[in-house]
């Protein structure tokens, strides 16, 4: 049958383009990945912002004053916010500063103490060299927070690179799709459109979460009267992105903190039972709301993405495992859909028989 | 003045419009035009050029197909005479594939432009999505659905 042979061929040879141009683009990407991180960076975070955009797009407004009227809300509540800080901060930072020799007396103190009652319990104890290993790690502190200056000028680079991204829309998109073989249009939205959901609810849930834990957790803090609760607080919010994380970071930074400003036992025991409240909270009422729509993952997967995101990417590796493994856990899912539906390895089988025709 | 013309450079028209035109689409007839936004959000927008098929008799469905402007025409492959013949057109306001938004079987016909279609494409999942968030309006999609296939239901047994 030599005109299908030749259909066949001419079918693979209208790919070859598209995936030439495919392979070139992830080749320049993996060649110049730093450059590319702020992009990859930027567009999660337009990806993030585009359902707002596209909230006021759909009632009629443009989408260029959508765009501004965002950045503008942003701008003026971030200063806000920013404002606010600093003035608790500032405060803090001052008390930080008075009160930091006696802390850091208190912390030697509390290590001689500790490693000189190991030793006599323990000999063995000694070879460990505990108080030379904390210097260790006091030495390394400045060089690990210099390091971290760069990822301070992404700050800057980052919505700007955004905003253009959020102006162009989901044009370079809304292209490609229109111009994919029409027979494939379908099959395509629908993954596209699958893996959006997807996506697209896990991270807005959880944003939306690690915002309200930041307020709880900063309320809760103020309320127990401990030192540097908006520090804290920020840093509660920041790492409740990571599953599981936020309420361990919280519960161990804000008893340190505790131990020293009281330097008792009952103020410790009061911050634990609010952390364990705190996910509670977060378990069994934040979550099942916001999260019900987004894509259920188990602890163990959670886990394990967890450590190869670190792995493989360092601490951005652990930040983008999550909604990574969510859209790996969707084309999973599809492939074993399309399997069952398009190559009839397991096909659905008809809802019922209609058992009384004609009613 | 001024300041109406700068009301009206705010607002897009071509989104109002598309908002005008699903306010006349019998899916969506009892739902308030505020909320066909919810509608307009989980809809899909293509363009096929004349000639260009939809999908293919056979193909998995998983869209409904809305059309915006221009005409499309569904066609049967008999299987014992292998001939194709048309067995409808439709126009702009109609809509076709709505048993995609039921199960994903088979489609029973093949849908192809018969000059340049705008359509928009309601997803099965999207339709899912939207009876779950905004149950309301998914209620009203999902009757309607059930009331169109009702009728489908009797002209072909008035036929038979």
């Amino acid at each position: 049958m030599p005109t299908e042979t030749a259909g066949n061929r001419q079918n693979y040879s209208e790919y070859l383009l598209p995936l030439a141009l495919l392979l070139a683009g992830a080749a320049f990407v993996v060649l110049a990945r730093n450059a590319v991180f702020p992009f990859v960076l930027s567009a999660a975070l337009a990806y993030i912002l585009n359902p707002v955009v596209k909230y006021f797009e759909v009632r009629g407004i443009k989408r260029s004053y959508a765009v501004t009227g965002l950045y503008l809300t942003a701008g003026a509540l971030i200063f806000f916010v920013i404002y606010l800080l600093f003035h608790f901060l500032s405060v803090e930072i001052e008390s930080l500063q008075q009160s930091w020799p006696v802390y850091a007396e208190r912390m030697q103190k509390f290590m001689v103490n500790l490693n000189a009652t190991l030793i006599n319990k323990y000999p063995f104890a000694a070879s460990l060299k505990l108080d030379e290993k904390l210097a260790h790690y006091l030495e390394a502190v400045p060089p690990f927070l210099l390091g971290l200056l760069p990822a301070l000028t992404l700050l800057f680079v980052v919505p700007f690179i955004t905003f253009f991204m959020l102006l162009g829309g989901a044009g370079v998109i809304d292209y490609l799709l229109d111009h994919i073989p029409a027979k494939h249009a379908e099959l395509v939205l629908h993954i596209a459109s699958r893996i959006d959901s997807s996506l697209g609810n896990y991270l807005r849930g959880i944003l939306t979460e690690a915002l309200i834990i930041f307020l709880i957790a900063f309320s809760g803090l103020l309320l127990l009267n401990l030192n540097y609760a908006a520090f804290i607080a920020i840093l509660i919010g920041i790492s409740s992105l990571v599953p599981y994380l936020g309420a361990i970071v919280g519960a161990v930074v804000s008893s340190i903190v505790a131990y020293f400003q009281f330097a008792a036992f009952m103020p410790i025991m009061k911050i634990l039972i609010f952390f364990a409240a705190l996910r509670f909270v977060d378990d069994w009422i934040i979550q099942p709301y916001i999260m019900k729509k987004a894509v259920k993952l188990n602890p163990a997967v959670i886990l394990f993405s967890l450590l190869a995101g670190g792995e493989l990417g360092g601490i951005w590796g652990v930040i983008f495992s999550i909604p990574v493994t969510c859209v790996i856990k969707e084309i999973v899912q599809i492939v074993v859909e399309l399997q069952e539906t398009e190559f009839r390895w397991k096909p659905k089988p008809e809802p019922t028989r209609i058992s009384i025709p004609y009613t | 003045m001024k300041l109406f013309n700068l009301f009206n450079s705010l607002y897009d028209e071509d989104i109002l419009s598309k908002l005008d035109f699903l306010l006349h689409i019998r899916l969506f007839e009892g739902i308030k035009k505020r909320s066909l936004i919810h509608v307009l959000e989980n809809l899909q927008e293509r363009t096929y050029l004349k000639g260009e098929t939809i999908f293919t008799q056979g193909d998995i469905g998983r869209a409904l197909f809305l059309v915006f402007s221009g005409k499309v025409a569904l066609s049967r492959l008999d299987p014992s005479t292998q001939k194709s013949s048309t067995v409808a057109e439709v126009n702009p306001g109609e809509f076709f594939g709505e048993m995609a938004l039921l199960e994903e079987m088979p489609r029973t016909a093949t849908a192809s432009a018969l000059e340049e279609t705008r359509v928009f494409i309601l997803f099965k999942i999207k339709l899912e999505s939207l009876l779950f968030a905004r149950p309301k309006i998914g209620v009203v999609i999902a009757s309607q659905l059930a009331k169109i296939m009702s009728a489908r239901l009797r002209a072909i047994i008035d036929k038979a």
